[in-house]
């Protein structure tokens, strides 16, 4: 604390003013108070002219640009940009590491109508074997960016990344067949998911791994 | 007791003044020491409910008018404007009368205050849980009590308080009284800017201001509510009781000045640090960062002359229990303070906003400093208004130390809280750069422990207001059978006066220092200051220049800067139908739990899409961007969710998302709407300028048609028939509508015109169905 003004015997002194009883100490302003308050009002200006002279990448849109590109880079620069055909979507039912993504995806923007386990509320049940309008995994896709059943599954094309809307028609296909309890079947039985053929084992790198 | 020779002491060539004998007027006092502890069990007991009915929401059995979303507000309201409110005028009228050696001005305007006052809560009791809201937080009364408040404050109460202070027989004004000035004057221009609207019902209105600039006047009012209702009151209350309980002189006259002045001038920019990385302009959120910033220490300046006042006292603190509520009071204050610049930092804030953080710093500052004070005030006030010993000082020892615990049960697991749900709605997956919390529900559930810890604490809390409840009935019981009313002679103020101070000096005088170093140590010494604490009529013009500047400072370029909301060429206003459903919204205090405004942040718009633009809620009467997120942030919920979903949702929202804490809302869908009430919507829309055309004539039509268009949908989705006529059909409409405007394209325009023919087709086809039904 700072020197206060003090009389010979250690108190600080009075000011004269007496209201209702109250005396008031003419002690100064505690000198660490004092520039304290200095500090934070010199911060201020720097802050300020750091933030808006109107420097390149300071502003909060262009950080979260910055950020949503290194997102994105680490979410899908292995894979590039994917197209939501056959053969695509059934690849990735079989990448694991690339499943848990549309698993992911599916809990964010799905469950509330489909159920935790794709079991099936309003929507239908995605794990039984009957399909509204699904007739190969490509529709999945299609139902998926154009919604279906008028507006009863909205589209998700504005929403969604074109790799998400991959990723979770992959994880979508990939719930079929467990038959969880829940929504009755709907719709009608098709064909089963094609084969899939794993390729050789030169694709290593594109596992999902560094960023 | 002062006396008039004390009066006569010092600097006065009063020889024409005359003595006066008078009595200060305690009716009133006890009478607001009545309504804060009446108040006070009301308003910690509505928390006490909905902290419940937050984690037991089928307790309400889907009753309306008990519903979270309504009872928040009232919550917040009693305790702001009862409790503390009540608290306030208890303190101004019994220091300011002593402070100024007179009896309040007008004994009949006191009493109008009083009974005004009272009036005025009980309509907010009423109006709140029927759902007459505007909507924004702590200014959510409508209009006609609205203009009561602004009546009763400023004319009744102001206009009694400005008459006493002019005709006081002290010749000075003490601190405290300072700090009255400065909350009667702001919260009279903050409550009548804030609650600017266009009436279109007896309890209905439109805010004159939308979207981002209604956001801006709301949290210019909302934090200032905070500054000039709940802590300069509160200061000035400090400022005379905790020196009077600890029989010490204040600390320091010249700190009282500096914090003073810093506090009100800096104080009234804050407001823009509740919008952080919303749509609000980036230059408003950070000036609102960093004066939050430098307003740390004229914040502190308080608390240091409250804590410092006490040195040399500190032994009877361990015996008093008064002076024990008074120190945790101001420490509490200083966290708080200390707490609100480091959430205005936009980084903090970031995590921070939309949690349970602030929660748990609001109630802090609401349980640990206001109700603290008032506590201690309370105590102090009982024997001396009902002239006789407290019942029980055990009882009062009892009260600070179940209060005490009961906030530290209340804000520590709230803080827990905020943190834990802020960090998982923002952690991303480092491997695959994915949510790692995707489901939202999954964060509730995972706080949910700590809500029911907070009952434990709000319990602890409300059992304290009950014991000095007793403890100051029991006390009454002993009064004498009539009040003793002393009477004080006192000298009246000559109309001159002579100022006898020496003029001050320097010890630079003779020092070799250029003459300005000589004058601005004479003006650091603060004697200047002397003369306007003579001139309560001054002293109050000042103080509202000091808030009116700063204000203006950040409010017109909110206003007329086009730049701030860049038009969105497909942003269109609402229909007739959207118009209804969101006055639903509204009434139903969704904003309480839902926030409309996504922020620019990777781990939020993989939650909720694209963020939210200024340009999107120029037609957003008022805004309703929230301010915590106890469910999901619905400002892209359009299309996000089948109506037929909507419909199941609001008829039990467990069943379609289990673990959900959000209240039925089936009255929704058996209500019918008043499609008779739209067109005044539309009107009072179009008059504040929403550019309508056939909906002016044909809103009722319209919206009609609209109605019967979702309740198509929802039947062909495998939903109920017939449901057109029902509110909640006229909500869905509403939300399905929230964000999709950013998207649309031309193309979607012409589809649109053309889809409705068949939308048609589908509703009719929908009817025959459900008659073959």
């Amino acid at each position: 604390m700072s020197s206060s003004t003090t009389s010979g015997s250690g108190q600080p002194e009075l000011t004269s003013h007496d209201y209702d009883g109250i005396q008031e100490f003419d002690n100064p302003l505690p000198g660490w108070w004092k520039w304290m308050f200095v500090a934070t009002i010199v911060f201020s200006v720097f802050y300020a002219l750091y933030f808006h002279i109107g420097a390149p990448g300071r502003s909060i849109a262009e950080q979260y640009d910055a950020e949503l590109a290194a997102n994105t880079r680490l979410q899908f620069a292995v894979i590039g940009d994917l197209t939501a055909d056959e053969a695509t979507i059934n690849k990735y039912i079989h990448e694991e590491s690339w499943l848990k993504v549309g698993k992911v995806v599916f809990q964010a923007n799905c469950i509330s109508c489909h159920g935790r386990d794709g079991e099936g509320k309003v929507g239908p049940n995605l794990t039984d074997e009957a399909f509204k309008n699904i007739r190969n995994l490509e529709d999945i896709a299609r139902v998926l960016n154009k919604g279906a059943g008028k507006g009863a599954m909205p589209a998700w094309e504005s929403r969604l990344h074109p790799n998400e809307i991959v990723l979770v028609s992959a994880y979508v296909a990939s719930l079929r067949g467990q038959n969880l309890p829940g929504k009755a079947a709907e719709g009608t039985a098709i064909d089963p998911w094609p084969e899939y053929v794993a390729p050789p084992k030169s694709d290593v790198e594109e596992q999902p791994t560094e960023g | 007791m002062s006396t008039a020779t004390m009066d006569a002491s010092g600097h006065a060539t009063d020889t024409d003044s005359t003595m006066d004998s008078f009595s200060y007027d305690d009716k009133i006092v006890r009478m607001f020491v009545t309504a804060t502890i009446l108040w006070g069990f009301v308003a910690t007991l509505v928390g006490l409910i909905v902290a419940v009915i937050l984690v037991y929401p089928w307790m309400t059995a889907g009753a309306p008018w008990i519903a979270f979303g309504r009872l928040r507000p009232l919550h917040t309201n009693a305790a702001i404007f009862a409790f503390a409110g009540n608290a306030i005028f208890a303190a101004i009228y019994y220091s300011t009368q002593r402070l100024c050696k007179a009896r309040m001005w007008s004994d009949f305007l006191s009493h109008v205050h009083f009974w005004g006052w009272q009036a005025i809560i009980v309509a907010a009791a009423i109006t709140l849980p029927l759902g007459f809201t505007q909507s924004k937080e702590y200014a959510e009364l409508e209009w006609p009590i609205d203009i009561a408040i602004a009546v009763v404050w400023l004319f009744v109460f102001g206009g009694n308080f400005l008459m006493t202070l002019i005709n006081r027989r002290e010749r000075h004004m003490y601190v405290a009284l300072w700090f009255y000035i400065a909350t009667i004057v702001t919260v009279a221009l903050l409550h009548v800017f804030n609650n600017l609207v266009l009436p279109f019902g007896l309890l209905e209105s439109y805010s004159v201001y939308a979207g981002v600039q209604d956001a801006f006047m709301q949290w210019w009012y909302g934090h200032n509510a905070v500054a000039f209702f709940l802590t300069t009151p509160f200061l000035g209350l400090m400022y005379y009781f905790l020196p009077k309980a600890a029989d010490r002189p204040v600390f320091s006259y010249k700190l009282s000045i500096i914090h003073f002045w810093s506090l009100v001038f800096i104080y009234i920019w804050a407001g823009p640090h509740h919008l952080h990385y919303t749509s609000l302009p980036e230059w408003a959120s950070t000036l609102g960062m960093l004066f939050s910033l430098m307003l740390w220490m004229p914040s502190w300046g308080g608390m240091i002359n409250g804590l410092l006042t006490l040195r040399g006292a500190w032994h009877k603190v361990a015996a008093d229990p008064i002076l024990k509520f008074f120190v945790v009071g101001v420490t509490f204050y200083g966290m708080a303070t200390f707490e609100g610049p480091l959430l205005s930092i936009k980084s903090v804030n970031a995590l921070s906003h939309y949690t349970d953080w602030t929660i748990a710093h609001v109630h802090s500052g609401a349980l640990g400093w206001n109700g603290f004070m008032t506590f201690g005030m309370i105590y102090w006030l009982l024997p001396r208004i009902f002239q006789t010993k407290m019942w029980s000082d055990r009882m009062v020892s009892l009260h600070f130390w179940t209060s005490t615990l009961g906030i530290l049960l209340y804000i520590i697991p709230i803080y827990a809280a905020g943190l834990m749900q802020g960090l998982m709605w923002r952690e991303i997956d480092p491997e695959t750069g994915a949510l790692a919390n995707p489901d939202f529900i999954e964060t509730i559930q995972s706080i949910v422990p700590l809500w029911q810890l907070r009952i434990l604490g709000g319990l602890l809390y409300v059992g304290g207001v009950v014991m000095l409840a007793i403890n100051a009935v029991m006390t009454w019981t002993t009064r004498p059978a009539t009040y003793e009313v002393p009477v004080i002679t006192a000298r009246r103020l000559s109309k001159t006066y002579q100022d006898d101070t020496p003029a001050t000096t320097t010890e630079l005088a003779d020092a070799p220092v250029l003459e300005l170093g000589k004058k601005m140590d004479i003006f650091a010494k603060m004697n200047w200051h002397r003369k306007w604490e003579r001139l309560p009529v001054k002293f109050t013009i000042l103080t509202t220049a000091a808030v009116l500047v700063a204000t203006l400072f950040e409010l017109v370029p909110t206003f007329l800067i086009r730049s701030n909301v860049p038009t969105i060429a497909t942003v269109e206003p609402y229909t007739p139908l959207e118009l209804a459903g969101r006055e639903i919204y509204i009434s139903e205090g969704c904003y309480n739990c839902h926030s409309q405004q996504i922020r620019p942040m990777v781990a939020e718009t993989k939650r909720y899409g694209e963020y939210s633009k200024p340009g999107e809620f120029i037609y957003d009467r008022p805004f309703q961007w929230g301010s915590r997120r106890i469910g999901l942030d619905l400002a892209r919920e359009g299309g996000r969710q089948s109506s037929f979903w909507h419909w199941t949702h609001f008829e039990d929202p467990a069943s379609v998302s289990e673990g959900s804490v959000m209240p039925e809302y089936s009255h929704l869908l058996e209500a019918d709407l008043r499609f008779s009430g739209i067109p005044a919507l539309v009107n009072t829309a179009h008059q504040l300028g929403a550019p309508y055309d056939e909906e002016l004539t044909n809103a009722e039509e319209m919206a009609y048609k609209q109605a019967e268009r979702v309740a198509a949908e929802i039947v062909s989705q495998g939903g109920p028939a017939n449901v057109q006529e029902k509110k909640a059909i006229a909500l869905i409409a509403y939300l399905q509508r929230l964000g999709t405007d950013y998207f649309r394209t031309e193309d979607d325009e012409a589809a649109a015109d053309a889809g409705e023919e068949v939308d048609a087709e589908t509703a009719e086809a929908a009817e025959e169905i459900a008659m073959s039904n």
